[in-house]
């Protein structure tokens, strides 16, 4: 058993916030490049610092009659979740938050992003904006219980909610290896909160964007920004969970979970132009009946090979 | 101002632009949007999202106060530009960066713009949404809302009016914009804005085919497959058949391949023959979205490949080529679907020109 | 972390604040492709697919249940397996009653 992972002081925040901006950062540069190329633009770097300029120097609005304060809480709210969410990701030998129930406590922030992204779209007093907004709640239905119980399987396996001891019950053998299904219904429910690639129909085109139809300036450089940050924390939050923590040959632990965390990053990147969306009501059946017994089963193994094991 | 000009140089290399096609100028548009990619510019989906406002045409009566109402939503810094043909586009742009660029000038119109509140919708004046039953019985609220003419990836000019129950159109109404201030007397026609009926080739056609795959594609959210086709489109209007050619079949080819966007669009929209020929719709269109959008991707190589039928170089009559939709046929396909699936249908419907009868 | 979240959204704000080009927010209508609305959007919204929240909700109290179980399934042994799982089966043939009864399907 490899020591589970101290608690800092809460003066460490920061640098957790740096590292995790800095993630986000790589994760809109390469998605960026990605686009830029696909377009055959002249300069294919730098689209995120462009468009953070851009939307730094462009003016706020507010529409007629819009819901302000709840509207600008569901903007800033999805960057707040996934800073929340990186407390209790331990970075080798440290973690700033050693919750005894660290699972619960990330399981709790996610289901917040029903909230925020659904008052985005509320509070605009938008049409389309609206719509946008309840067709997340239509995806959240149908994510996030197969996301709740994928959760359970790494914490049935170590028999602990800390996410420091999850980690530390790898060794040897990541949870990824045996338990695939879990690890795959997680990121799906990672992209999905994000609003990524599959999961972006409430920013769709065809609502003219969906709950981010009526956003500009600041306002819409949060929500955008909070965006890559959840998929940050997701990718982040599955190297304790699935990845085998900080373990691997040669370089410190910290190093590596970064290093996994970036890899899995990269890989939901990229996953955003390479398939179409899932519409929601086609996306219900899906999680309900494929996705969830599937999650189940994945539950169901994991518990009978720890009693026999 | 050294920090804000260099803020407005950075911002100006991904500044985005709502187009908004006056029916009748799609090679203009087309243009637009291939010059602003090749700047590395995006398309913005909303007046929120964007920069620039550029208006492919000369707009009529009716369409001109809806772009004057969308330049007011614009947050700034804004730019208009007005495209009348495809050779200005170049030019439009150019200018659209010098005014994003010039930060006091922009400063002084946002401060311009303060104390005037939206011109059509004060406080007071729009109204409650109303209750209705709905299908289940249940009585919450309807909304009207008009889809068009602008939107991203939507048919020039159409405007559909809906009966929205949540996200479910219930009922719907179609016309077009300046339906007696088109070209031609009426029937728009894909090509030139200058007014004449000009035959389109057989590139042409097929190009358009490809812009039309590539909202449809666009509007699955399948990235890399919208690139594609747009790739197609400017390599068709370039006159690179042969590139355009083998481009296109790798992208029909991957298409036809995905099962994910088999499983998301069979079934959706099926227009059975007989339904097609009551409104007046071309029998082309039989099947589901997935079956149109294949038909789409096979007449555009149809077209481009050059067979006896389209001959290259041939010109071919838009009468034979294109056919006229008719607006109200869309507002019945459309009816009893939500709204995405709505737009899905829409673009299914490979649409070169519309009609000009409306219906009530 | 809270107070990180805070300085950085409030740090944002400034920042635009001072590179803005204007810094109060401009009033605008709501985009409707270039209409103006007829009804204000905020209003009693019909949510098809309210049959799932009340299967989501029984599944939701379910799954609170399965944290706790998680961390001592490991020392109950095989009857704390066999109670949790008949019980979701038991939740899942609902499921699938309720997918036979179309409320799954809303379009």
């Amino acid at each position: 058993m490899a020591e589970t992972p101290v608690a800092v002081s809460g003066g460490w925040a920061p640098l957790a916030a740096g590292l995790l901006g800095t993630l986000a950062v790589a994760a809109a540069l390469f998605d960026g490049a990605l686009a830029g190329r696909a377009a055959g633009a002249r300069s294919r770097m730098g689209r995120p610092v462009g468009e953070v300029a851009r939307l730094l120097r462009q003016r706020r609005r507010t529409t007629v009659a819009a819901d302000r304060l709840l509207w600008r809480i569901g903007g800033a709210g999805l960057l707040g979740m996934a800073l929340m969410i990186v407390t209790v990701v331990p970075l080798g030998r440290w973690t700033l938050f050693d919750l005894a129930v660290g699972v619960v406590w990330v399981n709790a922030l996610d289901v917040l992003a029903w909230a925020f992204v659904w008052l985005t779209g509320w509070g605009a007093n938008s049409a389309y904006a609206m719509v946008g907004g309840y067709r997340f709640l239509a995806h959240g239905l149908a994510y996030e219980l197969p996301l709740m119980f994928a959760l359970v399987a790494p914490a049935v396996a170590a028999s602990s909610l800390r996410v420091g001891e999850v980690a530390a019950a790898q060794q040897g053998l990541w949870f990824v290896v045996w338990m695939p299904v879990a690890f795959v219904v997680y990121c799906l429910g990672v992209v999905a909160m994000a609003v990524w690639g599959p999961f972006s129909p409430a920013v769709g085109r065809d609502v003219a964007g969906g709950v981010t139809a009526e956003l500009s300036g600041v306002d819409r450089l949060l929500f955008l920004a909070g965006r890559y940050a959840l998929l940050a924390a997701g990718a982040a939050f599955a190297v304790p969970m699935f990845l085998g923590g900080g373990s691997g040959p040669l370089l410190p632990a910290w190093a590596w979970v970064l290093v996994k965390a970036t890899a899995l990053l990269a890989g939901l990147v990229w996953l955003r132009r390479r398939m179409p969306a899932l519409r929601p009501d086609l996306f219900m059946e899906v999680g309900w009946l494929v996705l969830l017994p599937a999650v189940l089963l994945q539950d169901l193994l994991v518990a009978v090979i720890v009693i026999g094991g | 101002m050294g920090v804000s000009g260099a803020l407005a140089r950075l911002a100006l290399r991904h500044a985005h632009l709502l187009v908004i096609e006056v029916p009748g100028n799609w090679l203009t548009r087309v243009t637009v949007e291939r010059l602003a990619a090749v700047r590395g510019w995006r398309l913005a989906v909303s007046p929120a999202d964007a920069d620039i406002l550029a208006v492919c045409g000369s707009p009529g009566p009716e369409l001109a106060p809806v772009v004057a109402r969308l330049w007011e939503q614009l947050p700034g810094p804004r730019a208009r530009i007005d495209v009348t043909r495809p050779d200005l586009a170049a030019a439009a742009l150019d200018q659209a960066e010098a005014a994003l660029r010039d930060t006091p000038r922009q400063r002084r119109d946002s401060i311009a713009r303060d104390g005037r509140g939206p011109d059509d919708a004060p406080d007071g004046d729009t109204a409650l949404a109303h209750g209705s039953e709905d299908r289940d019985g249940l009585e919450m609220d309807v909304l009207h809302v008009r889809l068009g003419p602008v939107l991203p990836d939507w048919p020039a000019g159409l405007v559909l009016r809906a009966h929205l129950h949540g996200d479910l159109i219930a009922e719907a109404q179609a016309a077009v914009v300046d339906a007696g201030h088109g070209p031609a007397g009426g029937v728009q026609v894909g090509g030139e804005p200058s007014g004449e009926v000009r035959p389109a080739d057989a590139a042409e056609l097929a190009a358009q085919r490809c812009d039309n795959a590539a909202r449809l594609l666009a509007l699955v959210g399948w990235r890399d497959m919208t690139q594609q086709a747009r790739v197609v489109r400017d390599r068709l209007l370039a006159g690179e058949r042969s590139a355009a050619i083998t481009e296109l079949a790798r992208l029909r080819r991957r298409v036809r391949r995905s099962w994910l966007l088999h499983w998301s669009l069979r079934r959706v929209g099926p227009l059975p023959p007989d339904e097609l020929a009551r409104l007046g719709l071309a029998p082309e269109l039989t099947g589901d979205v997935w079956d149109r959008l294949n038909g789409m991707l096979d007449r555009a190589a149809l077209a481009a490949g050059g067979p006896a039928a389209v001959a290259v170089g041939t010109p071919v009559g838009v009468a034979a080529g294109v056919p006229v939709t008719p607006p109200a046929a869309v507002a019945s396909v459309v009816s009893g679907w939500d709204l995405a699936t709505a737009r899905l249908i829409v673009a299914s419907l490979d649409i070169a020109a519309l009609g000009v009868v409306t219906d009530g | 972390m809270a107070l990180v979240a805070v300085a950085v959204v409030a740090g944002c704000y400034l920042a635009h604040r001072a590179l803005a080009i204007a810094r109060r927010p401009l009033l605008v209508a709501p985009f409707e492709s270039g209409w103006p609305p007829e009804e204000h959007a905020l209003s009693r919204y019909h949510v098809r697919w309210y049959l799932v929240t009340v299967l989501f909700l029984a599944f939701d109290v379910e799954m609170l249940f399965m944290y706790p179980w998680a961390v001592v399934v490991a020392d109950l042994g095989a009857t704390a397996v066999v109670e949790m799982f008949v019980f979701l089966v038991g939740v899942l043939v609902a499921v699938v009653w309720a997918w036979r009864e179309g409320a799954l399907r809303w379009v």
